[in-house]
């Protein structure tokens, strides 16, 4: 049983490396968003832009006082998510969306990384 | 079989005997070509077979970032003064990638993505994903030219050994020239010397950085390829540049 417990770690373990590290290839994360803090967007897509060096989607959502925000979520390299079946049309504007991930550092901006999509219906969007 | 494929089964057959025909095969194409050489004197069986595209992302290797694959206290290079003082006074926003000027090396071979290897008799060529790179290694003894620099840099090489040996030399300075992630910059005296060779299925190399205007002494790192996907053709990447800028804006701005 202690051995199974351990292999089902392994095997999570190594799914979060392989699923949370190559968010963001072209650069390092850290100079541009915070490690150390969580935010989460719950609303409707206003565009997806597929694109290298790094994709971007745009999400309306309101905020805890219910003031609508519009946050740019960068993503990985449309050339490595179209080798994991992504597309341009993979995210259509008017799709609804949650998206939780690490804000950006600037003041005033609503930017977010290395973020976790999940659809309507509860199931995942891995990047 | 049609009367094109039966003459290239001819042509192939013929090509078996060692030393006969490379060019005509090269001619054909690349990929199709046994490795064929200019180096006089070279072995045949001291050249390895490099033709393919290759995966240098995550299910090869752990992804690129500040610890790697330059990783502290194993192989991190020792840094200079020079080198400490344009590290404290970098700014990420300047890092020339925001404007898509394309990584070179150290960086490039280990960016997390496709490359293609191509053998020629008189050079290997490398298409990097990444950038639309392509790097030429010239096998044919040719010098670099005297005063003529570049990001990529001026590449010569040879087989040995089973393995091929590639040494790159006349870069321009470039502020982000050392990994694209820490700030050290690299200039025209870098060297960076590359050996390839197969082990099984895999694409290995090790990778030897110089460069006496900011380190102390050389740098190494070691890391390997797998195959690609059947049949996969490189992507263009096109880099986009204002969607390169686009984190710019979410950086806490360290000058004004």
């Amino acid at each position: 049983m202690k051995a199974l417990l351990w292999t089902v770690a392994a095997v999570l373990t190594a799914a979060v490396l392989v699923t949370s590290v190559p968010a963001i290839a072209h650069h390092a994360s850290g100079p541009f968003y915070d490690p150390d803090k969580s935010v989460e967007a719950n609303g409707t897509v206003t565009k997806f832009v597929f694109r290298n060096p790094h994709s971007f989607l745009y999400v309306d959502a309101p905020n805890a006082e219910g003031v609508m925000t519009a946050w740019e979520i960068e993503m990985g390299a449309s050339v490595s998510l179209s080798r994991r079946g992504w597309t341009p049309e993979t995210i259509k504007a008017g799709d609804q969306i949650k998206v939780v991930g690490q804000p950006s550092r600037a003041p005033g901006t609503y930017g977010m990384c290395c973020a976790e999509l999940t659809k309507p219906d509860g199931s995942p969007l891995r990047p | 079989m049609s009367l094109t494929s039966n003459r290239t089964r001819n042509l192939l057959d013929r090509c078996l005997r060692p030393g006969v025909c490379a060019i005509l095969l090269a001619a054909i194409g690349g990929d199709l070509a046994p490795p064929a050489f200019a180096q006089a004197g070279a072995d045949e069986s001291a050249i390895p077979a490099l033709v393919g595209v290759w995966d240098g992302g995550g299910r090869a290797r752990r992804v690129n970032g500040p610890n790697m694959p330059w990783v502290p206290g194993e192989n991190f290079p020792v840094l200079n003064e020079r080198a400490l003082a344009f590290q404290g006074v970098f700014d990420e926003a300047i890092a020339p990638k925001y404007d898509c000027v394309p990584s070179a090396s150290p960086a490039l071979q280990y960016d997390p993505y496709m490359m293609q290897v191509t053998q020629w008799p008189d050079r290997v060529l490398f298409r990097y994903e990444k950038d639309d790179q392509m790097r030429t290694v010239w096998l044919d003894g040719r010098e670099p030219p005297l005063n003529e620099f570049t990001v990529q840099g001026f590449s010569v090489g040879r087989y040995e050994g089973g393995s091929l040996l590639v040494e790159t030399t006349h870069f321009v300075f470039d502020i982000t020239g050392f990994d694209d992630y820490n700030g050290i910059p690299s200039s025209q005296q870098k060297r960076v010397t590359e050996r390839y060779w197969r082990e099984g299925d895999e694409l290995r190399m090790t990778l030897t950085l110089e460069d006496p205007m900011f380190l102390r002494e050389p740098a190494a790192y070691t890391t390997r390829w797998l195959p690609g996907p059947d049949g996969y053709q490189l992507q263009g990447y096109d880099c986009d540049a204002e969607e390169a800028g686009h984190p710019r804006k979410f950086l806490v701005p360290k000058y004004h």
